[in-house]
């Protein structure tokens, strides 16, 4: 009897949290689709648009390290293959016979194979994810087949970025080298890149993706594939002895994340208007890393509002007070380390919300089953609700 | 003759030379309780390692229902039907208890079913009755790291059933537990030993005599002997590996020590009238160089000490010089500090395990009463 209320109230429970999810998505989407190209200037939008689009390689790396544990600094590589092949598309919206000026600097004369394909949207479209999401199961499926995991994981994608650093940064005749891929200038679809009009349409479709991406996560996190997820970080050797391969997760969602950050990455260059090798600098992939660490890793909300946050303020700051943003970005980390370690989510879930209840005397407290189960305890509140009648 | 659930041939394992596992045979029947003990550092750990995947065989195989597994993976070996639980209870702490067991409960352990596919009605009813077994029901919805010791050591046992293994391997299950937990252990373990074969390793001995049937002893890497529990602990190769020296004793004679060790402990209480008792007859007995007899005497109070129940013991009495020479060393014992109620009970026990003429039973208790009798008037 008791089993069966609960059960049917925590039904109740989860389909009234899956409303209130839902309202709060329409209100965001009516926010940053409708109201704040109203409101703002085109160069904020344009800022917020970049944000936006951050907040998408946010939530492939909260994948792969808020829920199953391994902390990628290498995402940069993702995000700029997917940076550099739509860019690759844009350049190449030229008239027939044309090449993208720069290989005249390098005397290229004829283009270069692999750009080819990247003619075709479709084709672009395409390969701006699966080209990253397969280095990310390459390498991912590499380094988890031979066990390795924790820091050396995170020592081994960063030394793998910087070698696509070098590699790109070289290559001037194949990919314009350190000046990288301008994308203002192109066309797309007859419209000018860098007009308002054209931004616009890149930020719409941005909001678009993150609303996307979202639910994707969210759904690769709410079943057993998520909980599976959080089973590896938990305890890898229990899931291997409990009959799962942990290698083949491991590389899906490895891969998965590599994809969504090359989605990022496209959005963000189109935003930016250039690509360079400096997308895969060191610091750009830590960056990313901290603001997932400050919204809260583990819950996907968190990894959104966090890459936000973080970068408002940085860009408030760098305006402002050029000279400190490096600072303040230290002191960040270190603050959410030591007293935030689930982040800004997590302290309002396990802090804010609760203290919330108990001053607005809504507080349920969560007792452990064995005391309320306890029959001294039970017979106390039959004393107790009898008393008060 | 049903074929061996279990089957090693001489299986060795080696890390940079050193041998862990060497020439190891070893052999189960389905539906068996095995304990595995040996001193530290006899590989019992390896043992399941290699078993379970996580160690290859450097010369040798494992045979699991016929076939090889090892070489296989962790993954594969646990999906053939065989569970492991470790020593500590290893669950996944931020998942709740039903989670948990519903992770385990999957039938089909690749990516896309995981990711595509929805619990089915017969995992869940699975889930729900593995639940009431292992007495979580009511904590089936709290997070696993809320658990007590106790509870995490039955979710994960409740684990490893999900999974509806025929062979489970359990490492040391009651390290670290209190005696009340150590017998709910013990009485799980015995439960499910009912449906599936058991290998057990165990360092508390009083909780391998509560469970064991097959005991296998292990020492260096190899098996040094097998037995029931009483064959194995009067072996003196087994006596000689966790005490350190060979015993100069027999077996018989070592059985018939337990036997005056249990008759002492009879009232609960080791009385040290009793020990020195026990010690000098003994030594006396078996041997007549004084000397010896005092080096004996060390000796045999190192085999003091577990109770032992009767009937075990008096099996291996043969011949009646025996079976009088231990009548006569217990009647000795219980009488060395006062016959009591207790002491009674045990001791007509033994008279009715020994089948010994009652003239005989007299005549031995008369001659030592005497001797008591003598000495009081002295």
């Amino acid at each position: 009897m008791n089993v069966v209320l609960s059960r049917r109230d925590k039904e109740k429970k989860s389909r009234t949290r899956l409303f209130i999810e839902a309202g709060v998505i329409v209100a965001l989407m009516i926010l940053t689709m409708v109201v704040l190209p109203l409101v703002l200037e085109d160069f904020r939008l344009k800022l917020v648009g970049r944000f936006l689009a951050m907040a998408i390689v946010a939530l492939g790396i909260d994948l792969i390290w808020g829920y199953t544990g391994l902390l990628s600094l290498g995402h940069g590589i993702f995000f700029a293959l997917g940076g550099y092949a739509f860019a690759m598309y844009l350049n190449l919206q030229l008239p027939e016979g044309e090449m993208p000026e720069f290989f005249m600097l390098y005397g290229v004369e004829k283009l270069p194979i692999f750009w080819e394909p990247f003619r075709s949207l479709p084709f672009t479209l395409i390969a701006m994810v699966v080209i990253p999401g397969i280095i990310a199961g390459i390498l991912g499926y590499l380094v988890f087949r031979n066990r390795i995991k924790g820091v050396y994981f995170s020592i081994i994608t960063q030394a793998a970025l910087l070698v696509f650093f070098n590699f790109f940064n070289g290559q001037q005749k194949l990919i314009n080298g350190t000046n990288g891929l301008k994308t203002d200038s192109s066309f797309f679809f007859g419209q000018r890149v860098g007009e308002p009009s054209t931004q616009l349409i890149f930020y719409e479709i941005t909001i678009v993706c993150v609303l996307l991406v979202y639910l994707l996560c969210r759904w690769l996190t709410s079943g057993r594939f998520g909980r599976l997820l959080i089973a590896i970080r938990d305890d890898e050797t229990r899931v291997r002895f409990t009959g799962y391969d942990p290698t083949w997760f491991k590389v899906v969602v490895f891969a998965i994340s590599g994809a969504i950050a090359g989605i990022s990455g496209a959005l963000y260059t189109v935003q930016s208007g250039i690509i360079t090798p400096n997308f895969m600098e060191v610091s750009f992939s830590i960056e990313m890393v901290i603001a997932v660490a400050v919204g809260g890793r583990g819950t996907l909300s968190g990894a959104i509002l966090g890459t936000i946050l973080v970068n408002a303020v940085r860009t408030y700051l760098s305006e402002s007070f050029p000279e400190i943003w490096l600072f303040f970005q230290g002191a960040l980390f270190l603050i959410v380390v030591t007293v935030l370690p689930d982040g800004i989510v997590g302290w309002v879930k396990d802090v804010l919300l609760v203290q919330i209840r108990r001053l607005t005397g809504r507080d349920h407290p969560l007792t452990y089953p064995a005391i309320a189960e306890d029959p001294v305890i039970q017979s106390e509140k039959e004393q107790l609700t009898k008393d008060e009648v | 003759m049903t074929e061996n659930i279990l089957e090693i041939k001489d299986l060795t394992v080696s890390f940079d030379g050193f041998k862990a596992l060497n020439n190891l045979t070893f052999s189960m029947r389905p539906g068996e309780l095995r304990v595995i003990i040996g001193p530290n550092g006899a590989g019992k750990t390896t043992f399941l390692d290699v078993i379970t995947g996580k160690v290859k065989p450097t010369i040798g195989k494992v045979v699991f229902k016929g076939k090889t597994i090892s070489g296989l993976s962790e993954h594969t070996v646990s999906r053939m039907g065989i569970g492991r639980k470790f020593q500590t209870p290893r669950v996944y702490l931020n998942l709740t208890v039903r989670e948990n067991l519903d992770l385990a409960c999957n039938q089909n352990k690749n990516v896309f079913s995981t990711l595509f596919s929805k619990a089915k009605s017969t995992e869940k009813n699975q889930t729900v009755s593995l639940l009431e077994t292992i007495g979580l029901t009511e904590k089936a919805d709290i997070q696993a790291s809320w658990l007590a010791h106790g509870e995490k050591q039955r979710l994960e046992i409740g684990m490893l059933v999900a999974q509806s293994p025929d062979l489970l391997l359990v490492d040391e299950p009651v390290a670290g537990l209190t005696d009340e937990e150590t017998e709910n252990v013990g009485n799980l373990l015995l439960a499910l030993a009912e449906s599936h074969s058991l290998i057990v390793i165990e360092h508390d001995m009083e909780f391998v005599r509560q469970i064991a049937r097959q005991v296998t002893v292990l020492h260096q890497g190899s098996v040094l002997c097998e037995g029931s529990m009483n064959e194995v602990q009067n072996d003196p190769r087994v006596i000689e590996v966790y005490l350190g020296e060979a015993p100069t004793v027999t077996p018989e004679q070592m059985n018939l020590i337990r036997l005056a060790a249990s008759m002492a402990w009879a009232d609960g209480s080791f009385a040290p009238e009793q020990k020195a008792v026990i010690l000098t007859r003994l030594s006396e007995q078996f041997t007549n160089d004084s000397q010896h007899q005092e080096q004996l005497k060390e000796e045999l109070a190192n085999y003091l000490g577990s109770n032992v129940p009767l009937d075990q013991l008096t099996a291996g009495l043969t011949t009646p010089e025996e079976k009088e020479m231990a009548l006569r060393l217990s009647y000795e014992v219980i009488r060395s500090n006062g016959v009591n109620e207790l002491e009674n009970i045990v001791y007509q026990q033994l008279l009715d395990l020994l089948a010994l003429p009652a003239e005989t039973v007299q005549a031995i208790a008369a001659e030592i009463d005497a001797q008591y009798s003598q000495s009081h008037q002295d």
